[in-house]
């Protein structure tokens, strides 16, 4: 983050804009505080009060000039009343700002009087705008208590059994997890663990735990934990070969592919590892008519069908 | 940039900040570390005022009073310049400080906003203890927000249409950005996705619209975020996800639970195809209740499967 002597003209320049007024306002603030508060290195803010003291008004004589003194380990700037105040937020540095601390605010269990919101209120009565108005960002919706229990888990390297629903198989099952970390991505919690059960990393939807119980057993975090990819097919799990019609193209980007080619009849021929049935039974029953099966293991070739006629059957 | 540079350039935002009357070009050449040669001295203030406007800077052209011939001067209006002081407390800050480093848009960084704020101060919590990924950035991003917060009116070319749009609030789901505003070519409130806005999103100039009705309806769920004829779906969900349901949708949209567990709720739908794929991903586990239209699409589409 520290920022390089010879960085960016607007960088340094915006960095010395706030700077100024906070020195004058403090009078004679520890040089290490103000290091500290702008993000720079001693040798770099030498360097910018150097420039500082060049700097005033006509007619540039040294009464008009601004002041700046470094005494022992503290700094002063005086005669700059021209820079009182720092310069307004652009509207980058507005909604990265705002954006930022919306996002932690809407997280789950974060207290809306605490100190963040105070201070995403006074900066959005900084801009005239009401914040849950003008800006939301949805990074996972997830129960208070059971996000609370997994970041415990998280940073007390402590076991957590888990009642949890998964989605790919469509089923509920009991298990014991070393967590990892929570993360959140495309507006969904996620709890990467070690899983005891499989006996390998896991990513559970925070949404989909049923309830989780702090255990007693600690254990240890591996180095590269957490860094588990999103889906890594296995050798041995089953195939299939689908035609997808160019409204199902969007499948090849998502998932991973074995194998693409392009028919003459214009759809294209896909080979892909599939994980669980329910799985590819949901993928089936999303692209409808646009995707066919070709081929594949016996259990597979007629998930789709087989899951639209259950569906069906609610209907009749 | 060099120092000298540098102090050229405070020294001209100094000069144009204190002046009460527009300083005129000429002026400005004499009173600054310029270049004596004319041509010289131009493309070194235009350069100048680039930097100074690309760091949002306000620099205003206007007429110096009783100059005969007639000229035109330059000025920083310090109303527009300065910021009021937020009065952030250090705990504040350090919360902010502890925000902007846990989540960041790609390619815009807090920081130099959180230094005109206060500074970084650091705050006893050294992380939020959710990792989140880095937010995409948009180019109309931050035009947007700002005519959000200003209600400036907008155009843009979206769908093939250029319309004009009274921005009322940007969205981030599911990784996208989304604006709501009011679209003057429909005339009425639409969501629009960042990412399919063609080119540039302009300001109008034109005069900031009222205050969007704080009862505004959120963009939400992909279903919610078409331009179809909106309709109300009831759908029943039971077994494991109901569970999901109940606490997800929460009680203004859950019209009954019943004995076995299964709730019901009513959904605005605006994307027809996006409510289909959210049905079908429960596989058994829901059901379209009403209306008969969405049922209907809903079974054909399934006979559909070879």
């Amino acid at each position: 983050m520290s920022t390089p002597a010879n960085s960016g003209a607007a960088q340094r320049m915006q960095r010395l804009l706030a700077m100024v007024p906070w020195i004058v306002a403090q009078d004679g603030p520890l040089t290490a505080e103000v290091c500290a508060r702008f993000d720079v290195s001693p040798e770099q803010l030498a360097a910018d009060l150097g420039v500082i003291w060049l700097v005033g008004l006509p007619p540039y004589t040294p009464d008009a000039l601004i002041d700046v003194v470094q005494e022992g380990d503290r700094v002063h700037i005086r005669f700059a009343d021209v820079f009182n105040q720092p310069h307004r937020l652009t509207p980058e540095q507005a909604v990265a700002l705002l954006t930022a601390g919306s996002s932690v605010l809407a997280l789950p269990g974060t207290d809306p009087d605490g100190p963040l919101g105070r201070g995403v209120g006074k900066l959005a009565a900084l801009l005239g705008v009401d914040a849950d108005q003008v800006l939301e960002v949805d990074l996972g919706a997830a129960e208070v208590e059971t996000l609370a229990v997994l970041r415990r888990g998280v940073s007390e390297q402590r076991q957590l059994h888990l009642d949890y629903y998964s989605f790919a198989r469509d089923t509920r099952s009991q298990r014991n997890v070393n967590p990892y970390l929570v993360e959140t991505q495309d507006s969904s919690l996620y709890l990467l663990a070690y899983c005891h059960q499989a006996q390998a990393d896991r990513r559970f939807r925070v949404d989909r735990i049923v309830s989780a119980t702090l255990l007693d057993d600690t254990f240890v975090v591996p180095t590269g934990a957490g860094e588990l990819g999103l889906f890594e097919p296995d050798a041995t799990d089953p195939r299939v070969t689908l035609d997808l019609e160019p409204a199902a193209a969007w499948v090849i980007e998502t998932y991973p592919m074995e194998s693409v080619e392009m028919r003459p009849d214009g759809r294209q021929r896909v080979t892909l590892a599939v994980t669980a049935e329910a799985w590819l039974a949901r993928l089936l029953l999303v692209l409808g008519p646009h995707a066919s099966v070709v081929s594949g293991a016996p259990e597979l070739v007629d998930a789709g069908r087989r899951a639209a006629a259950q569906i069906l059957a609610r209907y009749a | 940039m060099s120092s000298r540079k540098l102090e050229r350039l405070l020294n001209l935002t100094a000069l144009l900040l204190d002046a009460r009357v527009p300083v005129s070009a000429e002026k400005i050449q004499t009173e600054l570390d310029y270049p004596d040669d004319l041509a010289a001295f131009r493309r070194a203030f235009e350069r100048d005022k680039e930097e100074l406007r690309d760091m949002g800077i306000p620099l205003r052209l206007e007429p110096v009073p009783a100059s005969f011939p007639a000229v035109d001067g330059y000025r920083i209006p310090r109303e527009e310049y300065a910021l009021r002081d937020p009065g952030l407390t250090i705990d504040e800050l350090a919360a902010l400080h502890l925000a902007v480093s846990a989540v960041q848009v790609e390619g815009l960084s807090a920081i130099p906003g959180l230094l005109k704020l206060g500074g970084i101060v650091a705050g006893v919590g050294s992380d939020i203890g959710v990792r989140v990924a880095p937010l995409p950035a948009d180019p109309n991003l931050a035009c947007l927000f700002a005519a959000v917060a200003g209600r400036r009116p907008v155009s843009m070319r979206y769908g093939d249409q250029d319309r004009v749009i009274d921005p009322y609030r940007l969205e981030f789901l599911r990784g996208r950005w989304y604006l709501t505003g009011y679209d003057h070519l429909r005339e009425d409130v639409r969501n629009f996705r960042l990412g399919r806005i063609e080119g540039r999103v302009v300001p109008t100039g034109g005069e900031a619209f009222a205050a969007a009705e704080p009862s505004l309806e959120q963009a939400g769920a992909a279903w919610e975020l078409g331009d179809e004829e909106p309709v109300v779906a009831r759908l029943r969900i039971g077994g494991p996800p109901a569970q999901w349901a109940l606490q997800h949708f929460g009680s203004d949209r859950v019209v009954e639970v019943a004995e076995d567990g299964s709730v019901v709720i009513d959904l605005p739908v605006n994307h027809r195809s996006a409510f289909r794929s959210f049905v079908l991903s429960f596989l058994d586990h829901a059901e379209i209740l009403s209306p008969a239209e969405l049922r209907e699409d809903l079974m054909r589409w399934l006979r559909g499967i070879t």
